[in-house]
């Protein structure tokens, strides 16, 4: 009799089977998720449809009444705006980026890593003091005889606006500068070569290939202006509320968890509705800003 | 040519003057605050008359900010070290792993990065509240874990799906245990990513306001806690000496963990 | 005509330290299909760039029908190119693509659609219109692009390595669809290729590039008849190099001597020949013939090392007394194969005018 072990038969067992691995090291983490994340949020949410009484009045009131509108209207606004100018000046830094000699671009590169992982508070703090009425910014514009008297840039959307602008334009370039970076230059010469003018280029060519990156990253910052609580308190002021304070100050001011949930979950839909619709258009992006 | 920078004409200087312009407009904020710590003016007037070293003194001499510097530390501290830890076991999951909705759960597992921090700063007040952890050193924990864990796993599964999985099966047969072969062959490999995960999570903390501010309590606050409670009030030059020594902090952070990223990753 | 059609004069480029093209001269003949044939790194992708506008020279001019091109920006030039990584636009259909620089051109769209018509047509793609270039295949879509290339029907056509990205059959196939277009549209074509094999089935003449600057230009027979230097005789075609003494040189033809004895002369020689210097004799290995004993001309003796049949081809290495091998090529069925076996003494004899001789 042959004592020949045919390890390949050996190993097969284990090969047809298959068994699921590894879950038993997801868990723990999936636990975790579930209690302090998914939980909470959903038990929020029915919240607003709790308190104070079953059924939608919290949303009845909310999206009825004039100013609450107002303050949805101003976030879309404001987070509008932020995206466009993030945009348009995000979009040649980042191809400028993609294309400039090394040294000079690690040095950029650094600039805008510190200024997206420098505390938030400590920017936003520095745009609080540079568009004061007596701040830096407005001496400067005095100084150089282009106003009279200095503008109102702070406690306003007008500063809301230049602040969120400064945070978001980190998150728009530095996806964006990787989308340029993958496309070929040789398609850009071939379509020189067919007679295209740079503008022609630039318009025919460059913008549509790298369209999917830019609206990857005008999603992801249009949503994070959206839901944007500590720049728009601070440089917005009392007056001028967003969405987030909104819903901070039902929750700490009038303990008003119906609303507040309500709130929330307007937010979050509109969140996710654009996450979707972001994915149904152009597949899975890289939306991870760090 | 539009891709080729030598070729581009005048629009070189264009594209150049909007990148430097932008370089400028993202800098020169920090350094301004810098120079504002400095400043003697309490109004905040630039160019200040003066310079003087008496707003680092007011905040490193005030035993409120001091207690909250040292909560966010202990805070951090603590979240980082269960983020890389919870962060190593899911990414081993996550990556060899073969169960179904793997990519789903990675996605879940994600969410929190993309979410407005505010619902869920929202939501996990309320049911902190509810639990009495509101206001305690044990929330904040679970709380900034969850923001920071995303960062953990990124990192972990990143250098993870770049490590070679035959050199661990080449420990086995060499008569090492799996757990052992992980731990003396797999881990040093991948320690560029466990170091990244333990920085982002550090920082996450440290960093951390919106969940901060609605978890906080009059006797437990965290340093930017503290900051956005004084800014509530009025726009002191300590607030900048504060915001310069947390830049520099960040400055240090990324410049170390950028040297020792190059060094590990040999 | 008294204007050559394209003239190339004096090409120089520099990057810095490094001389890509150190001097460039080249007539191109109007409808002519010419290949830059030479190894990587020896300058002739770097010269195509330079008539396609991406480089500027250092030195040296371009002139099409007598007017400098060089003053003119790429996409003036009118020139149409193929590269080798297809670079079809990958947002616009295939039609699109084609339409693009007629487009570009302002062309009426009655115009543009029956161009492209007409283009997919010319290279046997009908019916591809709306297909993206991702869902084509390599060869497809290097059809495309000379289709968009060729449609604004320009004078001369650039072609960079556009087959080196597709395997040998298809290779094959495309070569064959070049050869027919070049022949139904008579347009100027500048090809450059690092296959010799290529470069032979496509071209009318080929200029062999080395190291920076061409070292012949001719139709394929000419260069392997008669290379004017070592690099173009061992580029094209097999070769065998055997180290001789220069003797004495006369008018083109040397007299060498091989080893002590054996003396040879009036065989063709280039480059500079200096009596008593070193050289190199070049044989084909077809040229080679291969006897059991000495014959009536004088010749090497030299051992068999190996016999490798090749179906129509037999291929003999011997080995001479200097140490040198040569490979001689026989027809299948050749008297002095039979019987023949490894470490066999052989002779092998050679006509002077059938050898070079390169100092």
């Amino acid at each position: 009799m042959s004592t020949y072990i045919d390890v390949a038969d050996e190993a097969a067992p284990a090969r047809k089977a298959a068994r699921p691995t590894g879950f038993a090291q997801v868990a723990p983490a999936l636990a975790f998720v579930a209690i302090f994340f998914i939980f909470p949020v959903i038990a929020l949410l029915l919240r607003s449809v709790m308190e104070p009484a079953f059924g939608f009045g919290n949303y009845a009131e909310l999206l009825g009444s004039e100013t609450y509108l107002k303050i949805f209207g101003n976030t879309f606004i404001v987070s509008g705006v932020v995206t466009v100018l993030s945009l348009l000046i995000g979009f040649p830094v980042a191809w400028t980026l993609a294309i400039m000699p090394a040294r000079w671009s690690s040095v950029v590169f650094a600039i805008l890593l510190l200024s997206m992982w420098t505390n938030l508070l400590a920017r936003t703090y520095a745009w609080m003091v540079l568009l004061q009425r007596t701040g830096l910014i407005n001496k400067v514009l005095i100084g150089m005889g282009l106003i009279d008297k200095p503008l109102a840039l702070v406690n306003n959307l007008t500063g809301v606006m230049i602040g969120m602008t400064y945070i978001m334009l980190p998150f728009i370039i530095l996806p964006l500068h990787g989308v340029i970076k993958k496309i070929d230059p040789a398609v850009l010469q071939a379509a020189a070569l067919c007679g295209a003018s740079r503008l022609q280029c630039l318009t025919r060519i460059l913008i549509p290939l790298a369209a999917p990156g830019m609206m990857a990253g005008a999603l992801m910052v249009f949503v994070m202006s959206l839901g944007y609580y500590v720049t728009p308190s601070l440089l917005g002021g009392t007056a001028n509320m967003m969405l987030a304070e909104l819903i901070a100050q039902f929750v700490q001011s009038l303990v008003n968890w119906g609303m507040g949930g309500a709130a929330a979950f307007v937010l979050l839909v509109v969140t996710l509705t654009l996450y979707a619709v972001q994915l149904r258009l152009f597949g899975v992006q890289n939306t991870g800003g760090r | 040519m539009l891709l080729n920078f030598d070729r581009l004409g005048w629009w070189r200087y264009v594209l150049l003057a909007i990148t430097v312009l932008t370089a400028a407009f993202l800098l020169l904020p920090i350094l301004f605050i810098a120079a504002l710590s400095f400043g003697s003016s309490q109004w905040l007037i630039f160019p200040p008359p003066g310079w003087t070293w008496r707003w680092y003194a007011e905040l490193l001499s005030d035993p409120q900010w001091l207690a909250s510097a040292w909560t966010s530390f202990k805070i951090a501290a603590i979240v980082t070290v269960l983020s890389v830890l919870l962060g190593l076991v899911t990414s081993f999951g996550l990556v060899r792993g073969k169960f179904m909705f793997r990519d789903a759960l990675k996605a879940l597992f994600l969410t929190p990065m993309i979410l407005p921090v505010v619902v869920f700063a929202v939501a996990l007040y309320a049911f902190f509240l509810r639990i009495g952890l509101g206001g305690t050193l044990v929330g904040f924990v679970l709380s900034h874990l969850v923001l920071a864990l995303p960062f953990s796993i990124l990192s972990i599964t990143g250098a993870l799906e770049g490590f070679d999985k035959s050199i661990e099966d080449a420990a086995v047969l060499c008569g090492a245990s799996p757990l052992e072969a992980k731990i003396r062959v797999t881990l040093p490999a991948i320690s560029h990513g466990l170091f990244s995960a333990a920085v982002f999570s550090f920082l996450t903390s440290w960093d951390e306001v919106v969940v901060a501010i609605f978890m906080a309590s009059p006797t437990l606050q965290t340093l930017p806690v503290k900051v956005w409670a004084t800014l509530r009030q009025d726009l002191t030059p300590v607030v900048a000496a504060a915001s310069t020594l947390l830049i520099l902090l960040t400055v240090m952070l990324m410049t170390l963990a950028a040297t020792v990223r190059k060094v590990l990753k040999k | 005509m008294s204007e050559s059609f394209l003239k190339i004069k004096g090409i120089r480029k520099e990057y810095g330290p490094v001389v890509a093209v150190h001097d460039v001269n080249l007539e191109v003949k109007r409808g002519e299909f010419l290949t830059f044939l030479g190894p990587s790194g020896s300058g002739k992708s770097t010269t195509l760039y330079i008539l396609a506008g991406f480089e500027n020279p250092t030195e040296g001019d371009i002139l099409l029908n007598g007017e400098t091109l060089l003053s003119t920006p790429s996409h003036k030039r009118n020139i149409g190119m193929v590269f080798q990584r297809y670079t079809l636009f990958p947002h616009l259909t295939v039609g699109e693509n084609i339409a693009f620089p007629l487009k570009v051109r302002r062309k009426s769209k009655a115009e543009v659609d029956s161009r492209v018509r007409e283009m997919l047509r010319l290279v046997r793609l009908e019916g591809f219109e709306d297909r993206k270039p991702a869902q084509m295949s390599g060869g497809q879509q290097q059809r495309v692009a000379l289709a968009r290339a060729l449609a604004y029907d320009p004078p001369v056509l650039l072609m960079d390595e556009p087959l080196s990205a597709l395997d040998k059959k298809l290779r094959e196939e495309i070569q064959h669809e070049i050869k027919r277009i070049h022949e139904q549209t008579e347009v100027t074509i500048l090809y450059v290729t690092h296959d010799q094999e290529e470069a032979l089935r496509l071209s009318d003449r080929i200029a062999v590039f080395s190291k920076g600057i061409i070292d012949q230009i001719g139709t394929g027979p000419e260069l392997y008849a008669n290379p004017r230097t070592r690099f173009v005789a061992e580029f094209i075609g097999d070769s065998d190099f055997i180290s001789c003494h220069l003797l004495s040189s006369d008018n083109g033809q040397a007299t060498i001597s091989l080893g002590d004895k054996i003396i040879f002369d009036s065989i063709p020689v280039h480059g500079r020949p200096t009596s008593g210097s070193k050289a190199a004799l070049m044989l084909r290995p077809e040229r080679i013939r291969l006897g059991r004993k000495a014959g009536v001309s004088k010749g090497l003796s030299a051992t068999v090392n190996d016999i490798t049949f090749l179906g129509n081809n037999v291929h003999v290495t011997t080995r001479i007394a200097a140490g040198e091998t040569l490979s001689v090529r026989l027809p299948f069925g050749h008297e002095a194969i039979s019987g023949l076996s490894r470490g066999d003494n052989v002779h092998l004899e050679f006509d002077p005018d059938a050898a070079h001789v390169f100092c």
